[in-house]
């Protein structure tokens, strides 16, 4: 780091906000994907909008790159620190600016965490939708980032559906800000493609949200099948029958056990569990739930379980919610994947993976949104077996094929990051990936945000695979600087 | 008039495109040209149409997707989806002109944006061609899925300034199976109706401000409750909220007994409509806006705020009738009168919104009222950044010219 750009950083935030030291910076090594790490130039940990838009001011006027990072859980490396540049980390804008019930909004700053949001308007009978299982621990601004979602995002949407407007500073040091508080405000849809831009296009500074009324009636059913086809089969019947679900959740043998040895939910031992909750007005929710009974029960589902109250619902989400990191009971690694499938392509795409565990020896856990045919395979090794690192990565790596294969996608949610950024020439043309670096270029036309996610690049991927061209950014130079 | 290309696959959009490209030649894009009095015409060297370009190109009904070419009309694509008893749930006017490219590009939406909001809020997936005839996709069939940039996103909204959206993938949602309209009527207070003691005083402040105070009484109080309406719509002629409940037949019932409730503590008149009384009713909605003459202004606000701007515009002295999304606020003001008044509300209007919480575009107007205002009104700190989209997507300007938001 260039002592005049230290010393312009020193005058835009307090001196305790600038972490140098080795081991303070041990901890910003990684987010949530412990398996990749890099050791930023510096962190920063600014405590206002204002200060944020001095340090990308710096970094612009020093050709710095930067990284934005909430609170670090990401599961895609999406935070994964580049060497040499700046991490911009978010966790003291945790500020709630303005609550307007009546209009159904809320302003808060990046680093607030998801859950605190919905606590701050439960009391008027209001949340915030998208719930990650992570929500009592990822900020609103990696929920931006990744355009998170959630096991209630089958009814509700995904974070871009609740975002309504959004403050950024943009790579260049300006502030601007996109969307409002009203709907529809007149311009491109810039809200919408910033949502899941994984930090690529700006740091985030303030987000309006939508908040929605706690729904009169919620019901949850569990219930065990002695196959994931055969809960599968139930998904199918229950979406046939015209019933959108608030959440239609599905767990594996391996990832019961998990939850069972971490949190105790008292699951039956099953090959599948299947979770569905509906919501909304009782006359409709009461006879949908008769439905979705009559379903499970005709598809073979036993061990019926129908929570009688809010904490037995809380129980049952517990279990479910704790499936990731419960893993580590029953591994002591694990990889996660994110993949996506057209729901109906479920069946052969499971057949598939289980085929991959016999053949690859490595244990494979399935715990996914069932109902948007979101998978996450939780693939099990353990680092101190020598390979077995490399040998998890390529089975994940193959399930995503598999995904592709059916019609769907790499990621779901998890977002691409550093870890699927090879990836994506699997999935999208050169055509289409060069299309979307047009807007790159819009945002960031030097290339110093979050370098290196989300597109492939020869450094990262050695020969990209597929006919993909470079951005002009990179073959210029500018992209490889750091 | 400008040649007009009608082409009929995705490659032939592209030569097209690429041809104009090379020679410099404007292109207008046509879908079913029900909103090309939005915004200014552009100048063009060559219009295309992706009038053939209609095909249902998959229904995916197991996953509740589709995959539409940009040129088929909503009626006709909603007419095949039923056929499993799935729809998009979008009702923008006239769906049996109006092409999904069209409604994409203008993000347009109807009632029932209140319970499933706009194409922004459905589109899943999209393929585009761009100005010099790159064909490219973003998204997918999946409905769940970030990897990449949101290019389906940025297209809504578009006018078609960026690119030509050949074909759109949406989330679908089943049709349900009965419907309930409540409508409720604010303009006189239902607890006095019929009295015959109504002093002149009161018959006064019965046709000022009180009606719109009832109305956001009933609005608040219809969005706090835990009702799951599927439109929350205005109408001021007479001044009253069409409030519709979609569901199965025994929840839409029930819920329209509760919103009548509602509106009745709230003093308000209710009347439930159901079967060829509600289509009739709705169809008739749907045509207030725009079957008179006058301009036309899209306005959106916050929910909370419609009452005093309705009383403002009240007292304005000036003709004027509104429609539209009173729960989500989104709607559609019609001014008669002559150019210089209307241009004087439409300023106005403007001039009460803080930035970010309320926006005035014009949609139809004359070209005399379009020479004294800006059609799309402020633009806000985020102008550039759109400018340098549109900068690198169509760096000539060749696309669309002038008919993107803020003349992109
Ligand atoms: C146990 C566990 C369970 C999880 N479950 C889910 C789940 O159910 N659904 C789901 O979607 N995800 C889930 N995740 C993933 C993760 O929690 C989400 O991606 C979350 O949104 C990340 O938030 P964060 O604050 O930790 O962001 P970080 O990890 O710090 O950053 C994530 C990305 O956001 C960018 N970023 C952060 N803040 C900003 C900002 N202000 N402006 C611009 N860019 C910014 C970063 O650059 C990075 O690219 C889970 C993670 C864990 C560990």
């Amino acid at each position: 780091m260039h002592a005049a750009f230290l010393a312009a950083l020193e005058r835009i935030v307090r001196r305790d906000a600038i972490l140098r030291d080795e081991t303070e910076l041990l901890a910003y090594e990684s987010d949530g994907l412990a398996r990749l790490r890099e050791r930023p130039g510096l962190v920063v940990l600014p405590n206002s909008a204002e200060e944020v838009q001095g340090v990308v001011r710096a970094c612009h006027e020093h050709g710095v790159a930067f990284v934005a990072r909430g609170h670090g859980t990401g599961l895609s490396g999406g935070a994964l620190p580049v060497p040499g540049a700046v991490l911009i980390v978010l966790t003291r804008l945790n500020r709630i600016l303005d609550v307007d019930i009546p209009n159904q909004r809320i302003t808060v700053e990046p680093g607030v965490v998801n859950l605190e949001v919905s606590r701050s308007v439960g009391a008027h009978g209001f949340y915030y939708a998208p719930d990650p299982s992570s929500q009592q621990i990822c900020s609103i601004g990696g929920n931006v980032a990744e355009n998170s979602g959630g096991a209630h995002c089958l009814k509700y949407g995904f974070t871009v559906h609740h975002v309504v407007g959004l403050e950024l500073v943009l790579p260049n040091g300006e502030m601007v800000h996109v969307g409002g508080s009203a709907v529809d405000l007149p311009g491109l849809d810039l809200v919408g493609v910033l949502v899941g831009s994984e930090g690529t296009l700006g740091v985030v500074t303030k987000a309006t949200l939508r908040l929605l009324r706690i729904p009169e009636t919620v019901r949850t059913i569990l219930a065990a099948f002695e196959s994931t086809e055969a809960a599968g089969n139930a998904v199918s019947d229950i979406i046939g029958a015209g019933i959108i679900p608030a959440a239609v959740e599905m767990m594996d043998r391996l990832t019961v056990e998990a939850a069972e040895a971490a949190v105790h939910p008292n699951f039956p031992k099953a090959e599948a569990v299947l979770i569905v909750e509906l919501d909304g007005s009782s006359a409709e929710v009461h006879e949908q739930f008769r439905v979705v009974e009559e379903i499970c029960h005709r598809r073979g589902g036993t061990d019926v379980l129908i929570a009688r109250n809010d904490e037995q619902r809380a129980r049952i989400w517990k279990g479910r919610k704790a499936a990731f990191a419960a893993m580590g009971r029953v591994s002591p690694n694990y990889y996660v994947q994110d993949g996506v499938i057209p729901r109906t392509k479920l069946p052969e795409v499971l057949r598939r993976i289980r085929e991959l565990e016999v053949r690859s020896g490595l244990r494979i856990g399935n715990v996914f949104h069932a109902g948007d045919g979101n998978l996450h395979p939780l693939v099990c090794y353990d680092e101190g077996i020598g390979g077995q690192g490399e040998l998890a990565e390529q089975v994940a790596a193959e399930i995503l094929t598999y995904c592709i294969d059916a019609g769907g996608s790499i990621t779901g949610e998890h977002g691409v990051g550093a870890d699927k950024a090879c990836q994506m020439p699997k999935m999208f043309g050169a055509a289409d990936l060069e299309t979307m670096l047009l807007v790159r270029s819009a945002f960031d036309p030097r290339g110093l945000c979050n370098p290196g996610k989300v597109f492939p690049t020869p450094r990262l991927c050695g020969e990209v695979p597929g006919p993909y061209r470079q951005h002009p950014v990179e073959r210029a130079g500018l992209a490889e600087r750091f | 008039m400008a040649d007009l290309l009608q082409p009929a696959s995705v490659d032939e959009v592209a030569h097209a495109l690429a041809h104009a490209s090379r020679a410099k030649l404007r292109v207008a894009v046509h879908g079913g040209g029900t909103k090309v009095g939005w915004g200014p015409p552009p100048p063009a060297d060559v219009g295309i149409s992706t009038r053939r370009l209609d095909a249902v190109v998959a229904h995916r009904y197991g996953d509740l997707t589709a995959t539409v070419q940009a040129g088929a009309t909503l009626a006709a694509v909603n007419r095949e989806l039923a056929r499993h008893g799935q729809w998009i749930p979008l009702d923008p006017p006239s769906a049996d002109r109006a092409t999904i490219g069209g409604i994409v590009a203008t993000n347009d939406a109807g009632p029932r944006r209140h319970r499933y909001g706009t194409p922004r809020d459905l589109i899943i997936g999209i393929d585009i061609v761009r100005i010099d005839g790159t064909a490219a996709k973003s998204g997918g069939i999946v409905v769940k899925n970030v990897a990449g940039y949101d290019l389906g996103r940025l297209m809504t909204g578009s006018f078609g300034s960026l690119a030509v959206i050949t074909s759109a993938t949406f989330k679908l949602y089943p049709i349900p199976a009965a419907s309930r309209t409540v409508v409720i009527d604010v303009s006189e207070d239902a607890r006095l109706k019929g009295s015959r003691h109504l002093t002149d005083t009161r018959s006064a402040s019965l046709s000022g401000e009180r009606p719109f105070d009832r109305l956001d009484a009933v609005v608040s109080s219809l969005l706090a409750s835990q009702l799951t309406p599927t439109a929350i719509e205005l109408e001021t002629k007479p001044l009253r909220l069409l409030v519709r409940f979609e569901s199965i037949e025994a929840a839409a019932t029930e819920q329209a007994r509760q919103a009548t409730r509602i509106a009745e503590s709230n003093g308000a008149g209710t009347t439930i409509v159901a079967g060829a009384d509600e289509t009739a009713l709705w169809e008739a909605h749907e045509r207030r806006a725009w079957e008179d003459d006058g301009a036309v202004i899209k306005l959106t606000l916050l929910p909370k705020d419609l009452s005093a701007t309705l009383a403002w515009l009240a007292s304005t002295g000036e003709a004027w009738e509104m429609i539209g999304r009173a729960g989500v606020g989104a709607l559609l003001l019609r001014v008669d009168g002559d150019a210089a008044a209307q241009a004087r509300v439409l300023k106005d209007l403007r001039a009460r919104f803080a930035p970010g919480r309320g926006s005035a575009v014009l949609v139809r107007g004359s070209e005399a009222l379009k020479a004294l205002v800006d059609v799309w009104g402020p633009p806000g700190d985020s102008l550039p950044l759109m400018r340098a989209v549109k900068q690198q997507f169509d760096p000539e300007g060749l696309l669309n010219p002038g008919r993107g938001p803020f003349g992109l």
